[in-house]
């Protein structure tokens, strides 16, 4: 009976409780919707830098990192290579040869690294052979093809066909250059990895620094569950003087963004919540104290207190529940339609870019989202009820029915 | 079972100049059975005195005691309990829960008392058939007559069979119809089942009915009178 009395209680003025639900709703809605854009957001800074930057995992020489110099090369290469092809976990890997240097055009002069890189296993790698701007992915044909970013030939006034001069330090220490063709212009979703990076074949480049070896072997893993068990394999493969680093240890501030997105929605949801249980508070106030003769009575036809707390709980735990339903059941609506059509940025395209961000972001919520939001919703609505309850619960049986309303 | 009032006072404004007494040293003793009409003007402190006697409210000083027994005494939960299971309510505007229909109203009473679904349900639709309501069982307070909702009210106050009714002018709102509808009900309860009622009233046809007419005023007893039955 407590519960048929507290839900009709919940009904008793439709409209009030149809405005907390509005309200509900659309706040829910809202924090759903950024929750998604933010795991969206930063779902696509990480796949991006995966896919077009770090992969899963990369080997290079210990301090190459930190200073990146031409003879950092890994030591038994070929043979790590051997083993990689052995290892059923690794999706596909590609070794590159790097060098820092510049590129010059008849215009401009810029710091640049050089990647060397292996065409068809490149290719596999990353995403850069179908994303072409303009022009040609790199063959065998013609004497040193470069691609160069977009960024780089509007800088450097350059385009397909163009001439440029790539210059380094050799092995020796010696500057070292020559001249590249531009065979095509490719674009990546970050303008700072545009900015940095030109491929040529690694021959061309190895011919040029004088060096054997490669400076990096980029991996990807079949199941990025399994990532850390063949970070361990590879690692015991590998020569004292290598390293194995996993995507977040190649980009530390990604890794802590991401870490940091599970209390960022916290903190979204703690608002909205807090801003929630006092609009709930404030209605239930309004509800309880309207009706403040109709607990008198039942205080006195013999309704324990603890039940009258009891009713008052579960009316705001019901328009709770009610709530954070409708809520969800209307995100869900919403994030089914903006998985299909994505949420378009291309206004702010400059500054997602600078970010690795595509401009097409599509929101991205889970089931243990959505379970989390709709427990503190619940949660959050029938604690709002107490200080209602409490306020009735001082007053005696003859003191609250003396209350008209 | 008898309530015995000891030296009882009610005194609202205590700490002003102005204190308000609204029932003053009261000696009263009402045993089981009785029939008794409270009367006096508005503001004479009858409903006061109701509330005390049902112990929903505190007096400043004295005693309630029942079967010489204090209630005041009793713990919070333990006076619930009590007035749970001895006294039932009927009051001037009803007051039913507007969201339970009428045999709902009488069944939550049996519930809190512990009884099960299935005996709630026959004691309650028992007493509405008793009092007149059979064809409005499941029709919720709004849509009945004053009169209606008063029977209901009676049949709620009933349904815990307690040992004594308080009647905060139960009539005052009803047509000289329902009033004598509602009368005969609860007369017939008294003689039939020896439940006690106590009215507060200060309605000539309800007085016309009680045994017994205690007249308060400015919150002290007048007169306390036998009425000889009426034929």
């Amino acid at each position: 009976m407590l519960l048929k009395l507290a839900w009709r209680n919940l009904w008793r003025n439709k409209l009030r409780t149809s405005i907390v639900l509005g309200a509900m709703v659309f706040g829910l809605v809202g924090v759903t919707l950024m929750i998604g854009f933010m795991n969206g957001m930063m779902d696509n800074m990480i796949s991006n830098a995966i896919n077009w930057q770090t992969s899963h995992l990369q080997v290079h020489q210990k301090d190459y990192s930190a200073d990146p110099e031409i003879h950092k090369t890994i030591s038994r290469s070929s043979q790590l290579q051997v083993q990689l092809d052995k290892m059923t976990q690794i999706k596909t890997w590609a070794s590159r040869h790097l060098a820092q240097g510049m590129i010059a055009s008849a215009r401009s002069t810029r710091g640049i690294t050089i990647n060397g890189i292996d065409l068809q296993k490149e290719a596999l790698i990353t995403p850069l052979a179908q994303n072409i701007y303009d022009g040609f992915w790199l063959d065998d044909k013609g004497r040193n093809p470069i691609l160069v970013s977009k960024k780089i030939a509007q800088r450097l006034k350059l385009r397909v066909g163009s001439k440029v001069v790539l210059t380094f330090t050799n092995k020796n220490g010696d500057v070292s250059g020559a001249a590249f063709r531009v065979r095509g212009l490719f674009k990546t979703p970050s303008s700072a990895f545009d900015e940095m990076n030109v491929f040529v074949r690694k021959a061309d480049l190895k011919v040029l620094s004088g060096i054997e070896g490669d400076h990096e072997i980029a991996l990807l893993v079949n199941d990025i569950k399994q990532l850390e068990s063949v970070k361990r394999k590879i690692h015991v493969a590998l020569a004292q003087s290598d390293s194995v680093q996993n995507w977040e240890e190649l980009q530390p501030m990604l890794a802590a963004m991401s870490a940091s997105m599970a209390s960022s929605n916290i903190i979204i949801l703690v608002i909205f919540v807090l801003a929630m249980g006092f609009g709930i508070v404030n209605i239930l106030l309004m509800s309880v104290f309207e009706r403040t003769c109709e607990f008198g009575v039942l205080m006195a036809v013999g309704m324990q207190k603890h039940k009258i707390l009891q009713l008052i709980l579960l009316e705001s735990t019901f328009l709770g529940v009610v709530g954070a339903t409708l809520g969800l059941l209307c995100s869900l609506a919403a994030l089914s339609i903006l998985k299909v059509t994505g949420i378009s940025l291309s206004s702010l395209a400059d500054g997602l870019s600078a970010m690795g961000l595509d401009t097409l972001l599509y929101p991205k919520v889970s089931g243990s989202d959505f379970a989390l939001i709709f427990i503190t919703v619940v949660l959050a609505s029938s604690l709002a009820g107490l200080y209602p309850a409490r306020q009735i619960l001082k007053q005696e049986p003859a003191q609250a029915m003396s209350e008209k309303h | 079972m008898s309530i015995k009032l000891e030296q009882l006072c009610k005194t609202y404004n205590v700490d002003t100049d102005f204190p308000v007494h609204a029932v003053n040293h009261l000696d009263l003793e009402i045993k089981q059975g009785e029939f008794v009409a409270v009367m006096g003007p508005s503001g004479s402190g009858k409903t006061t005195l109701l509330n005390m006697l049902g112990g929903i409210d505190t007096p400043t000083s004295g005693k309630v005691l029942i079967d010489d027994n204090n209630i005041l005494e009793l713990h919070d939960k333990q006076l619930i309990a009590f007035r749970r299971d001895n006294i039932g309510f009927i009051f001037q505007d009803y007051s039913l829960l507007p969201v339970l229909t009428a045999l709902e109203n009488v069944e939550f009473v049996m519930q809190l008392q512990g009884h099960s679904e299935e005996e709630c349900r026959k004691r309650a639709t028992d007493l509405l058939i008793r009092v007149g309501l059979a064809e409005h069982l499941h029709k919720r307070p709004a849509k009945l007559s004053g009169g209606q909702q008063q029977r209901v009210a009676v049949a709620r106050a009933l349904a815990p069979s307690p040992k004594f009714v308080m009647a905060d002018e139960p009539t005052a709102n009803l047509d000289a119809k329902s009033t004598a509808e509602l009368l005969d009900i609860m007369q017939q309860l008294n003689e039939q089942e020896g439940t006690t009622f106590i009215f507060s009233t200060h309605d000539p046809r309800v007085i016309s009915r009680a045994k017994r007419v205690i007249v308060f005023e400015d919150g002290l007893k007048k007169e306390d009178t036998i009425q000889a039955e009426s034929p």
